[in-house]
C-alpha cells in the first residue's frame, strides 16, 4: 500500500527531519517515506531477498546488529555493500580469517619514530557500518573483540575507552554449511546480534531477472552497486532511530512481545530459552517495522514479523528434536502459532 | 521257601535295578514262559475270534480285558523257578485252574485298571491275602516301589503299542505291490462289506503275538520289584548271611562245644550245701510263663499280665496311625468271595447311580460358576471399554458418527467469546447503541461478531495466535471482495482504536453497520 509513494519529490537532504520538529506525525511520515525509499533502493541492488532487506532495515532503524547466514553466492556481502552505498556514513569491512588478531579489529598503539611517542592507531571498528565477513572463520578471541563495541558502542584501547561514531551497526555474515576450520559464535556474542537472518535461494522469476541484470553489467559476475543513490546521512539515521523509539506502543503489544520471549524458556522443544535481550529486541524491532510499514503505532504483527529473526539464534533446540531433523525455525514457528496474539 | 535256594542274588536293589533283574529272570526262563503263555492265550483268542467274528474290535477288547487272568500263570512259574523248583510245562498248565480261582472277579473288574497290577499280583497269589489284610499289605509294600511299578505299566503300554505298530508295518511292507494295489482298490470299492474282517483279526493276532513276548517280562518285572521290596522290608539279605554263616560254622561250633565241655569236666567238687536238700524244681509247665500262677496272691499273674497289656497299649509303647485313603469298595469280608463280590458289585452299581445323582446336583453348582464366569467376562469387557473410552471415541469419530459432527466448535479466541450464543441477536443495532458512549466496546463487538461469522459461516481455521492482519490475509484468500473490504476497514479501525488509541470517526458507524447488515443479516434471515 505504501509502496505506491515514490520517494522522488523528497530530496534526501530535505527529508532530514531533525531541524524541523514542527509536527511529530509529519516527521514520522517523512521518516517512513525515507525508510521506504531506502528499501526500494536496496531492492534494486539485491533482487529476490525482500524479506532480508526488510529485516536489515529493521535492524538499522532499531539500532541493532545483524548476523546474516546463507550459503555462498546469495548476496550477503552485496547487500551490505549496497547498504553502505546508500548510506553516506563511514563503512569498513573486516574479512575474518583464522589468523586475525583482536588488535586487528579494535586497533592498537604504535611507536612513532618521528614524534618519539606511542600513537593510537584505531582499528576498523571505528566506523558507522562494519561488515564482519565470514565472522566464524576467526577464533573466539577475535570474535570476542567485538563484544564490547557491539553492546556499549565503545572500544577500550590502552586503558582508554574510545566511543565509536554513532550510528554504529555491525553486519556479520557466516556460512552455515562449511563448518571445517570455523569457530561457532559463542552464546554471548550471538545474543548481541539483534537479528539473525537466513538468506535462502531466490524465487525462479527473481533469479531470472537477477541473472539478466548481472550478465548485462560491466563487472563479470556481480551486480554493480555504484549506480545506487546515496539517500541517508548519519544524522538522518539517528533521527529515524529516535522517531522509531518514540512510536506509541500499546501495553497489550508489549505484553505480547514479552510473552513470546518468555514462552521460549518453557517450551518443550527448546533446552535454552531467550533472555531479556530478546524481549527488548522484539519491541525495538516491532517499532522499527512499524515505521518501515508507515504505521503510526506498533501492531502485534510487527512484533510477530520480526520474532523469528530475533529468537532463532537465542534459543537452543533440544537434542531429540535435533536428531529428528527439526530446525529451530520450525519449532519457533510452532511456538508463534500457539502463543495467543493480543486482543482488546 | 528257602532263601538259600534262591536262584538270584538276594540283596536290596534300587527299583530300576530290580526291574532289570526281572528282565533277566524272564529271559532265563523264556522258553517255558513264552510257551505256557502262548498255550493259554492263543486258544482263548481263537475262541473269542470265533465267537465275535463280526466284531473284531470287541474280540480284541475282551482278550485285552482278560489279561490279569493270564498273568497268574507266569507268576506261578517264576515263583517256583526262583527257588529252583522250575515246573514243567505240563505241571504249570495243570496248576492254572487252581491259580485262577482266588479273587478273579476283583482282578477283572475294579482292579483291572490298577497301575501297579504286576506289583500287586504276588500279594494276592503268593501270599494269598485278601480284603483288609491285602490292602494293608499293599500300603506297606507300596510305600517305596509303587512309583516304579506304575512306570512299568505305562512303559509297558507304550511298548505294546510300538511293537504292535512295528509288526503291522512290517506286515504291510512285506506285501507285494500288486496285491497292495488290488487291496487298496478292493477296500475302496467295498469298504462296507465284511470281506476284510480277517484282516482286522490278523492285526489282533499280531497284538496277541506281541503279548506273548512282552507279558512274561512284565510279570517278571513286577515280581522282582515285589521281591526287592520284601528283601528290604524283611531283611532277607541279612537272614541269608546268617544262614550262610551257620552253614559254614556248624562243624566248628560242634568242635568248640566239645572242647569247652572237656575243659569243664575238671570242675571243682560240689559245694557242701548241695547235699542237704534242694528246693523242688518247678514242674514242667506245658504253657510256660503264660500259665496262671500265683493264684493265691493278691496280685495273680493273670492280673499282672492284663495290666501289662494295658500299659503296653498306651501311648509310649503303642504308636497308632490312622491313614485314610480312597479305595474301591472292599468292605465285604472275603470269606465267601463270589457271592459277596457280586453283592459288592451291585452295591458299587448303586453307588454309581448315586454318583450320577450327585452329578445332577452338581449341575446347579456348575451353572452358578458358569454365570459367575460370564459375569466376570462382561465386567472385563465393560472395564476395558471404560478404560479406553477416549480411544473408542476417536475411533467412532473417525467413522464419522453423527453426534461428532453435530457438536459446535466451542471457542474462546483471542481471549474473546466468539460463540454465536455470546453475541447479541441484532449485532448492528447493539453497535449503533453502544457507539456513542462506548466506542471501544462497540467496535470490539463488531470485530468479535466478524470473527464469529468467519469461524462459523466461512469455516476459517482461526486460532488464538492469529494476529489481525493474518486474519485479514485468510479472509482475502476467500476471494470475496465485499467481505474482504469490510474486514479490511473494520480491522484498520479496530487496530487504530486498540493499539493506536485513536477513536473512529463518527460517520464510520453508519457505513460499518450498513455493511454488516448487508453482508450477514440477510444470511441469517434466509
Amino acid at each position: 500500500m505504501m509502496s505506491e509513494h515514490t520517494p522522488e519529490p523528497l530530496s534526501p537532504a530535505a527529508a532530514a527531519p531533525a531541524p524541523a520538529p514542527s509536527n511529530p506525525a509529519q516527521q514520522r511520515q517523512r521518516a517512513s517515506q525515507l525508510a521506504q525509499a531506502l528499501r526500494q533502493e536496496l531492492h534494486k541492488a539485491l533482487i529476490g531477498q525482500n524479506a532480508v532487506v526488510d529485516d536489515v532495515l529493521t535492524a538499522l532503524i532499531a539500532g541493532g546488529h545483524v548476523l546474516i547466514e546463507g550459503v555462498p553466492g546469495l548476496g550477503k556481502t552485496l547487500l551490505v555493500r549496497a547498504l553502505a552505498r546508500c548510506f553516506a556514513g563511514e563503512f569498513a569491512r573486516i574479512q575474518f580469517t583464522p589468523d586475525l588478531m583482536p588488535s586487528d579489529v579494535t586497533g592498537h598503539a604504535v611507536y612513532d619514530l618521528q614524534s618519539e611517542q606511542f600513537k593510537l592507531r584505531k582499528g576498523p571498528v571505528f566506523t558507522n557500518l562494519l561488515l564482519a565477513d565470514e565472522i566464524n572463520r576467526a577464533p573466539a578471541k577475535t570474535q570476542a573483540a567485538l563484544l564490547e563495541v557491539m553492546q556499549e558502542r565503545q572500544v577500550t584501547l590502552e586503558g582508554r575507552a574510545l566511543a565509536v561514531p554513532l550510528p554504529f551497526m555491525v553486519l556479520a555474515t557466516q556460512n552455515p554449511i562449511e563448518q571445517e576450520g570455523t569457530y561457532p559464535l559463542p552464546e554471548a556474542e550471538l545474543d548481541r546480534f539483534m537479528l539473525k537472518l537466513r538468506m535462502d535461494y531466490p524465487e525462479q522469476a527473481e533469479e531470472l531477472s537477477m541473472v539478466r541484470q548481472v550478465t548485462r553489467s560491466t563487472r563479470a559476475d556481480m551486480l554493480d552497486v555504484s549506480p545506487l543513490r546515496t539517500l541517508l546521512q548519519a544524522k538522518d539515521l539517528l533521527a529515524m532511530q529516535k522517531i522509531a523509539s518514540d512510536l506509541p506502543l500499546d501495553e497489550q503489544v508489549l505484553d505480547y512481545a514479552v510473552r513470546l520471549a518468555r514462552a521460549t524458556r518453557t517450551w518443550p522443544g527448546l533446552i535454552l530459552g531467550a533472555g531479556p535481550r530478546a524481549s527488548i529486541a522484539l519491541v525495538r524491532g516491532g517499532r522499527a517495522r512499524a515505521l518501515l510499514r508507515g504505521g503510526d503505532f506498533v501492531l502485534p504483527d510487527d512484533i510477530k514479523g520480526c520474532a523469528l529473526a530475533v529468537l532463532r539464534h537465542r534459543v537452543r533446540l533440544a537434542p531429540e528434536l535435533d536428531i529428528e531433523g527439526l530446525a529451530v525455525d520450525q519449532v519457533l514457528q510452532q511456538l508463534l502459532d500457539q502463543v495467543a496474539a493480543p486482543r482488546l | 521257601m528257602r532263601l538259600t535256594d534262591a536262584s538270584v542274588a538276594i540283596r536290596p536293589r534300587g527299583p530300576w535295578e530290580a526291574l532289570d533283574l526281572g528282565v533277566l529272570l524272564a529271559r532265563r526262563h523264556a522258553g517255558l514262559l513264552l510257551a505256557s503263555w502262548a498255550l493259554v492265550t492263543v486258544p482263548i483268542f481263537a475262541l473269542l475270534c470265533l465267537l465275535l467274528w463280526d466284531y473284531p474290535g470287541w474280540a480284541i477288547f475282551a482278550f485285552w480285558w482278560l489279561k490279569p487272568a493270564y498273568e497268574r500263570l507266569p507268576l506261578h512259574i517264576l515263583a517256583r523257578a526262583l527257588f529252583g523248583d522250575t515246573p514243567s510245562l505240563k505241571q504249570a498248565l495243570k496248576a492254572l485252574p487252581g491259580l485262577l480261582r482266588p479273587q478273579l472277579l476283583a482282578s477283572l473288574t475294579w482292579r483291572r485298571f490298577s497301575a501297579t497290577r504286576s506289583f500287586d499280583l504276588p500279594v494276592l497269589q503268593l501270599e494269598g491275602l485278601s480284603g483288609q489284610a491285602r490292602s494293608q499289605r499293599l500300603v506297606v509294600l507300596g510305600q517305596r516301589d509303587a512309583g516304579a511299578a506304575s512306570w512299568l505299566t505305562v512303559v509297558g503300554m507304550h511298548l505294546e503299542m510300538a511293537l504292535w505298530l512295528g509288526l503291522v508295518s512290517l506286515f504291510y511292507l512285506l506285501l507285494p505291490a500288486q496285491i497292495e494295489l488290488d487291496w487298496s482298490w478292493q477296500s475302496l470299492a467295498n469298504a462296507a462289506a465284511g470281506e476284510w474282517l480277517w484282516l482286522e483279526h490278523l492285526s489282533n493276532l499280531l497284538y496277541v503275538l506281541v503279548l506273548i513276548v512282552w507279558e512274561p517280562v512284565y510279570v517278571a518285572c513286577g515280581f522282582t520289584l515285589y521281591l526287592n521290596r520284601r528283601t528290604a522290608l524283611e531283611g532277607w539279605d541279612i537272614e541269608l548271611v546268617f544262614r550262610q554263616l551257620r552253614q559254614r560254622l556248624t562243624g566248628v561250633a560242634y568242635a568248640l562245644l566239645l572242647g569247652c565241655g572237656l575243659l569243664l569236666l575238671q570242675a571243682p567238687t560240689p559245694v557242701m550245701a548241695a547235699e542237704i536238700g534242694s528246693c523242688p524244681l518247678p514242674l514242667e509247665d506245658p504253657r510256660g510263663p503264660e500259665a496262671a500262677r500265683l493264684l493265691k496272691q493278691p496280685l495273680s499273674s493273670q492280673a499282672a499280665q492284663h495290666s501289662i497289656e494295658q500299659l503296653l497299649d498306651q501311648p509310649p509303647f503303642e504308636h497308632r496311625e490312622t491313614v485314610t485313603r480312597w479305595r474301591f469298595g472292599e468292605q465285604e469280608p472275603a470269606a465267601e468271595p463270589s457271592e459277596e463280590q457280586l453283592s459288592g458289585l451291585l452295591e458299587l452299581l448303586e453307588k454309581f447311580f448315586k454318583l450320577a445323582e450327585f452329578w445332577n446336583s452338581i449341575d446347579a453348582v456348575a451353572l452358578f460358576f458358569e454365570a459367575l464366569l460370564w459375569a466376570a467376562l462382561l465386567g472385563l469387557v465393560a472395564l476395558l471399554g471404560w478404560r479406553y473410552r477416549q480411544w473408542l471415541g476417536v475411533f467412532a469419530g473417525r467413522l464419522g458418527l453423527p453426534q461428532r459432527t453435530a457438536t459446535p466448535p466451542s471457542r474462546q479466541l483471542f481471549g474473546l467469546e466468539v460463540t454465536p450464543q455470546s453475541l447479541p441477536e441484532d449485532v448492528a443495532g447493539t453497535v449503533e447503541q453502544l457507539w456513542a458512549e462506548q466506542p471501544r466496546a462497540a467496535l470490539s463487538l463488531l470485530y468479535r461478531a466478524l470473527l464469529s461469522r468467519l469461524l462459523d459461516d466461512y469455516r476459517l481455521p482461526l486460532n488464538s495466535a492469529h494476529t489481525e492482519s493474518e486474519v485479514l490475509r485468510l479472509v482475502e484468500d476467500l476471494e470475496q471482495s465485499e467481505l474482504s473490504s469490510f474486514s479490511q476497514a473494520l480491522t484498520l479501525h479496530w487496530q487504530n482504536l486498540a493499539y493506536g488509541h485513536r477513536l473512529p470517526p463518527d460517520e464510520l458507524r453508519q457505513t460499518l453497520c450498513q455493511d454488516w447488515r448487508r453482508l450477514f443479516d440477510d444470511r441469517v434471515r434466509t
